[in-house]
C-alpha cells in the first residue's frame, strides 16, 4: 500500500492551502474531498440551468496576500473583481450610501450628519489603522499564556511589545474592539442610526450574538481586515464566482504535484499507539499516510473522525464546549430582470446593482431580528447582504438575465420544532417578502429560488450546525484559546495528526491563513 | 492662596469619599467632607468590604456589622415551594437535589472554581489597575508580579479567565447547570445593575466581580453598614446638605462652592467621589477635547429602581429573588433595548435590619405601571411599595469589560488623577468600581499620598 507523506481531509479552501503548500515543500500529499467538487463553503454551482451561484460563500477579501503570491493563484486561474458600494434601503423611502469615490461618499454622509461625515474619515484611518496592528497577528502562531516554555514566553513578550508599539490612545481602541459591543461602539462615533446600522451589520456577520451584544466589535474589526483596495469596505467577488478560488488552488495544488480525490468522504481516522497512521474511506478503503491533517471543523476533526478514547478526556470536554449555533441562511435567486427599490427609482445610472444592498435600516431593525433568533425562531424581518454578482461577472446568468445572493441573518439552527422543508419555504419567503416591502414588483421578476438553511449548510459542507467560521468566532473563542486551550498551535493530542480548517486560529472568511500556518507548524515539525 | 483650615476637600460622604478623606486625615491632612444630602442614605451598603479598610480604619469599633444571612437567597419555585441556598455548600447541595440531581453534584466544584476567579479580582480590585502603557521598571515588575501571581493558581485559573471573563453569564451556566430556577437566580447576579441581558458578553465577569469577598457557595454580595461606620469614626469634618461643585484655575484645582450658601472653600486637593461625569464636565475640560470627549463616552445607564417594601408582619427570608429563568431575564432585558420597563422584571427583596429593600430591573422611565407590575408578581398592594427609578448606574459606570481596570473611569485616566492638577477621583467611577464600599477610596488615597 503507497503511503503518502500527508493526506489532507476536506478539500474547502483551507484544506486544498495546506496541500498546496505542504506539496510546494516536496511532500507527496493527497486530499480527500467528500463532495463531486472541491471547495466545501467556497463552490460556485450552477443551481439553475445558465444561473450560476457562489452557493454559500459569496465575496472574497480576506485571502491573505501571502498566499495568493506564495501560490501563484493569478497564474491558476484568480480574478478579482472589486464591489464598490453599499447602498442601505430606509423605511422612509431615503437610502444611505457609500460610493467607490471617497469624496462622494463624504457629501452622501453630509446630507445625513455633517458631525458624522466629518468623524467618518477619523473614524475609517482609526479602523485601518487596527486591522493593519492586528494583521500580524493573524500570520502568527499564538502563543500559550499558560506555558513556562521558552517559545511561548517569547511569543508573549513579541505580542506585548506589539502592542505597546501601537501607543496609548490606539491601544485603547483596540481593548474596545474587543470588549465592546458593535453598537456601542459606533455610538462613540457617529449619531446616524442607519450608519451605525449598517456598520453594525458586518458586526454580527456568522455570529448569534445582535449588533447591541459585547465582543460584535471585533468581527467588525474582522471584517475590516479586507486587503484589497477600497474605501467603505474592501470587498470583491471572484471572477466565476467563489468556486474559482477553491479551483484556482486546487490547481495550484496540482501543479506542485498534489493529488485530489472528490467522492473521497472520510470516515475514520486511524490512529496505532497514540499515533496517526492513515484514513479509512467511508466505501472502506484504508490509505496510509505518515501525517494526517483534517481541514473540517473542530468537532468532525475530533469527535466524529476520532475515537474519544483517542484524546484526553479534559481536551474532549473543550472541544464539546466549543460554539458552533449557525444563525445564518443564504437565499439564491434568479431573476428575469433588476428589481427597482423605492430608494432610488434610477438605481443611480445601475451603481446600485453593482455594489451591494444592505437590508439593515436601523439599529433596532437589526437587533428585533435577533431578538426573534434568540428564542428559536427564524427573523420575520431579517438583516440581509444583497449582491447581483452577474452584473460584474455576466457569465454567471444567461443575457439580460440576472443572479441575486441574499446573505440572511438570523437564521438559527436549533429552530424551535426544528427545520422541515415547510419552515424552509416559510423562511424564504419572509426574506422575498422583506425584499419587496424595498423593492416592490421584486417577486414577479422571481424566476428560480434556493434557500438554504444552517441545516442544509450542514448536511451539504459539513459545517456543523451550519455556522460559516466552522465556530463562533466570540472572543473566549479566539486565539490561543481556537479550538481548545493549549490546543491552538494546528497540532492534536495525537501524534501526526492536526487541524488546519477555520475552527482554528484565526479563522473565518476565505482566508487561508489557518491552512497555511498549519502546514508550516507540519513542515517545521520535520513530518 | 488656599482656605488655612483645609488641606483637602472630599466630595461625597459615601463610603468611598469617607474612607479616602480618613486615610488623608490619618495622614495627617486636614480634610473636610462635603456631601449634598441632608441626611444619610439609610440603605445598606451593598458589596464586600475589604479587610484592610476595616482594619486600617478600625471600622469593627465604629459599629461596623456585616451581614451574613443564612439561607441567602430563597427564590420560588414553579410548582410551588421555594429553593433556599445556605452558606454551608453541603445544605445547598441537599437543597438543589431536590430540584436536579445533576445540579446538586456539580456544585461544590462550581462554587470552589467561582472561588478561585474571584480571588484573582480580589488581588486586583486592592491595588491600582496595572498601567500597561508604562515604561517604568517598578510599574513593569508589578505587572509582571500580578502576572505571576496568577500562574501560581494553576493553569486552570489561567485558561478559565481568559474563557470566562468575556463570556455571557448564559453560556457559563448552560455549562454547568440546566436548572432553570438556579440558573435564573445565579444568572440575576451576572446581570446586577447592568444594561444588558444574561446573553451578553461581560456579565461572566460581572458575575465574578459581585462575588468578591463572598465566602464559596454564596453569590449576592454582602450587606453592611459600612457608610454609617465610616461616618462615626473621628478624624474629618463632614459638612452635609452641601452640594459641591470644583473651582479649578489654570488647569489646577483651587477648592470648592457650595451651591446653595455660595460659600468657597478653598484647598490645594479636592477629591471627588461623586460620578466621573458630573464632577468633570462643569469644569473647563474642553481644554481638553480628548478628554472630555472619553468622559462624555462613559457608559452609566440606569436601569435599575430601588425603594423599600412595607408588610406587616417580617417575612421568613433574607433575599426573595424573582428571576425564574435566564431568558425571563433575556426578555425583561429586551424591553429595555427598546426604551421600554421590563413588563416581566427581575425583582429582588432584601431584609436588612428590619427594613425590606426593593430592587428591579430593568427599568427604563419607571412610570406609574411599574409599582403595579411589581406588586403583582410580590403579591402585595402597591401602596405597600415605595420605588425610585435611577436615571444613572449605581456604579457611576456600567461594568463591562471595556470600562473597567485601567479603562476606568476613562483610557489612560485609571489611576485616579484627571488632567486637572490637584482634582482626584475616587468613587465607584473609578477601578475597581461599584460594589466594593471602600476599595476605590482606598486606592484613590494611597495614589494621591
Amino acid at each position: 500500500m503507497k503511503q503518502y507523506d500527508a493526506i489532507v481531509i476536506g478539500g474547502g479552501h483551507n484544506g486544498l492551502v495546506t496541500a498546496a503548500y505542504l506539496a510546494r515543500a516536496g511532500k507527496s500529499v493527497l486530499v480527500l474531498e467528500r463532495r463531486s467538487r472541491v471547495g466545501g463553503a467556497a463552490v460556485t454551482e450552477e443551481i439553475f440551468p445558465g444561473f450560476k451561484f457562489s452557493m454559500f460563500s459569496y465575496v472574497v477579501s480576506l485571502l491573505r496576500p501571502e498566499i495568493i503570491r506564495d501560490l501563484d493563484l493569478p497564474r491558476h486561474g484568480l480574478h478579482i473583481l472589486p464591489l464598490e458600494s453599499t447602498v442601505t434601503p430606509m423605511e422612509n423611502g431615503d437610502y444611505l450610501a457609500a460610493w467607490a469615490d471617497h469624496d462622494e461618499t463624504r457629501r452622501e454622509l453630509y446630507r445625513h450628519s455633517p458631525r458624522d461625515a466629518e468623524a467618518y474619515d477619523e473614524y475609517g484611518r482609526l479602523m485601518h489603522f487596527m486591522a493593519q496592528a492586528v494583521k500580524p497577528i493573524l500570520g502568527m502562531v499564538p502563543p500559550d499564556p499558560t506555558s513556562f516554555a521558552l517559545g511561548d514566553l517569547a511569543g508573549l513578550l513579541k505580542l506585548g511589545k506589539h502592542f505597546r508599539g501601537l501607543g496609548a490612545e490606539r491601544l485603547h481602541a483596540l481593548v474596545k474592539l474587543m470588549t465592546m459591543s458593535s453598537a456601542d461602539f459606533l455610538d462613540e462615533w457617529f449619531e446616524t442610526d442607519v450608519l451605525k446600522a449598517t456598520k453594525s451589520a458586518s458586526g454580527i456577520i456568522g455570529t448569534f450574538l445582535g449588533p447591541r451584544s459585547p465582543g460584535t466589535a471585533y468581527v467588525l474589526l474582522h471584517h475590516y481586515m479586507g486587503e484589497l483596495d477600497g474605501v467603505f469596505r474592501a470587498w470583491g467577488f471572484a471572477k466565476g464566482g467563489t468556486g474559482a478560488v477553491s479551483e484556482a488552488i486546487a490547481s495550484a495544488a496540482r501543479s506542485f504535484g498534489a493529488e485530489i480525490r472528490c467522492n473521497a468522504g472520510v470516515s475514520k481516522v486511524l490512529v496505532k499507539g497514540g499515533k496517526a497512521t492513515g484514513v479509512v474511506l467511508e466505501n472502506g478503503d484504508e490509505l496510509a499516510a505518515r501525517t494526517v491533517v483534517s481541514s473540517l471543523d473542530p468537532r468532525r476533526t475530533f469527535l466524529q473522525l476520532l475515537e474519544t478514547s483517542d484524546l484526553p478526556s479534559e481536551f474532549v470536554q473543550d472541544i464539546k464546549r466549543f460554539k458552533f449555533r449557525g444563525s445564518s441562511g443564504k437565499v439564491n435567486i434568479a431573476l428575469a430582470g433588476l428589481p427597482t427599490f423605492t430608494c432610488m427609482p434610477d438605481s443611480a445610472g445601475g451603481r446600485l446593482h453593482r455594489g451591494a444592498v444592505s437590508i439593515s435600516p436601523s439599529l433596532d431593525y437589526v437587533e428585533r431580528a435577533y431578538d426573534d433568533a434568540k428564542y428559536g425562531e427564524f427573523s420575520r424581518r431579517p438583516y440581509m447582504d444583497i449582491v447581483f454578482p452577474s452584473m460584474i461577472d455576466p457569465g454567471m446568468a444567461p443575457p439580460g438575465k440576472h443572479v441575486m445572493s441574499i446573505f440572511v441573518q438570523y437564521a438559527p439552527y436549533h429552530l424551535n420544532g426544528g427545520w422541515t422543508d415547510a419552515k424552509r419555504e416559510a423562511f424564504g419567503d419572509a426574506v422575498v417578502n422583506t425584499v419587496e416591502s424595498f423593492a416592490p414588483g421584486f417577486k414577479s421578476l422571481i424566476l428560480h429560488r434556493q434557500v438554504i438553511t444552517p441545516l442544509d449548510i450542514e448536511k451539504i459542507t459539513g459545517l456543523s450546525e451550519g455556522n460559516i467560521f466552522a465556530g463562533e468566532l466570540a472572543l473566549h473563542q479566539l486565539f490561543f484559546l481556537r479550538p481548545a486551550p493549549g490546543w491552538a498551535k494546528f497540532a492534536t493530542p495525537v501524534r501526526g495528526y492536526y487541524q488546519a480548517g477555520s475552527g482554528t486560529h484565526p479563522g473565518g472568511g476565505i482566508m487561508g491563513a489557518s491552512g497555511r500556518l498549519a502546514a508550516m507548524r507540519i513542515l517545521k515539525d520535520g513530518r | 492662596m488656599s482656605d488655612p483650615r483645609y488641606d483637602a476637600i472630599v466630595i461625597g460622604a459615601g463610603a468611598n469619599g469617607l474612607t479616602t478623606a480618613h486615610y488623608l486625615a490619618r495622614a495627617g491632612k486636614r480634610v473636610v467632607v462635603v456631601e449634598q444630602h441632608e441626611t444619610p442614605d439609610p440603605s445598606a451598603d451593598i458589596g464586600w468590604v475589604p479587610d484592610v479598610v476595616i482594619r486600617d480604619l478600625g471600622l469593627t469599633g465604629a459599629g461596623l456589622r456585616i451581614e451574613t444571612p443564612d439561607p441567602w437567597i430563597t427564590a420560588p419555585l414553579p410548582a410551588g415551594g421555594t429553593l433556599e441556598l445556605a452558606r454551608d455548600i453541603g445544605k445547598s447541595v441537599e437543597a438543589i437535589r431536590r430540584i436536579s440531581p445533576a445540579d446538586a453534584a456539580k456544585w461544590p466544584d462550581f462554587c470552589q472554581r467561582m472561588r478561585t476567579l474571584a480571588s484573582v479580582l480580589e488581588r486586583l480590585y486592592l491595588v491600582p489597575p496595572p498601567d500597561i502603557e508604562s515604561t517604568d521598571v517598578r510599574e513593569l515588575a508589578r505587572i509582571a508580579g500580578l502576572g505571576l501571581y496568577v500562574r501560581r493558581r494553576g493553569k486552570q485559573t489561567v485558561i478559565d479567565l481568559a474563557r470566562i471573563l468575556p463570556m455571557s453569564i448564559a453560556e457559563l451556566l448552560d455549562d454547568w447547570f440546566e436548572s432553570d430556577v438556579l440558573k435564573g437566580m445565579l444568572g440575576a447576579l451576572g446581570v446586577w445593575h447592568l444594561k444588558q441581558g444574561p446573553r451578553s458578553g461581560g456579565t461572566a465577569f460581572n458575575f465574578l466581580h459581585h462575588h468578591a469577598g463572598c465566602t464559596a457557595g454564596v453569590f449576592r454580595p454582602t450587606r453592611s453598614n459600612v457608610t454609617q461606620a465610616l461616618s462615626k469614626v473621628s478624624g474629618v469634618e463632614i459638612r452635609r446638605g452641601a452640594r459641591a461643585t470644583v473651582l479649578a484655575k489654570n488647569g489646577k484645582a483651587t477648592g470648592v462652592v457650595l451651591e446653595k450658601s455660595g460659600e468657597t472653600i478653598q484647598a490645594p486637593l479636592v477629591v471627588s467621589s461623586a460620578p466621573p461625569r458630573s464632577t468633570l464636565l462643569p469644569l473647563a475640560i474642553e481644554l481638553y477635547p480628548d478628554f472630555a470627549r472619553a468622559v462624555s463616552n462613559i457608559r452609566a445607564r440606569g436601569v435599575v429602581a430601588r425603594g423599600t417594601l412595607t408588610l406587616e408582619q417580617a417575612p421568613q427570608y433574607s433575599t426573595f429573588c424573582i428571576a425564574p429563568s435566564l431568558d425571563y431575564l433575556e426578555r425583561a432585558y429586551d424591553d429595555a433595548k427598546y426604551g421600554k420597563d421590563s413588563s416581566s422584571p427581575y425583582i429582588e427583596v432584601q431584609r436588612t435590619d428590619g427594613r425590606l429593600e426593593v430592587q428591579v430591573q430593568y427599568v427604563a422611565s419607571g412610570g406609574t405601571d411599574l409599582s403595579s407590575t411589581v406588586a403583582r408578581l410580590l403579591n402585595v398592594q402597591p401602596s405597600q411599595l415605595a420605588l425610585r427609578a435611577a436615571t444613572e448606574s449605581l456604579y457611576h459606570g456600567e461594568l463591562t469589560l471595556d470600562q473597567i481596570l485601567f479603562m476606568r473611569p476613562v483610557p489612560g485616566w485609571s489611576r485616579y488623577r484627571t488632567p486637572i492638577e490637584g482634582l482626584y477621583l475616587c468613587g465607584s467611577g473609578t477601578h475597581p468600581g461599584g460594589g466594593i464600599p471602600g476599595a476605590a477610596g482606598r486606592n484613590a488615597a494611597r495614589e494621591i499620598l
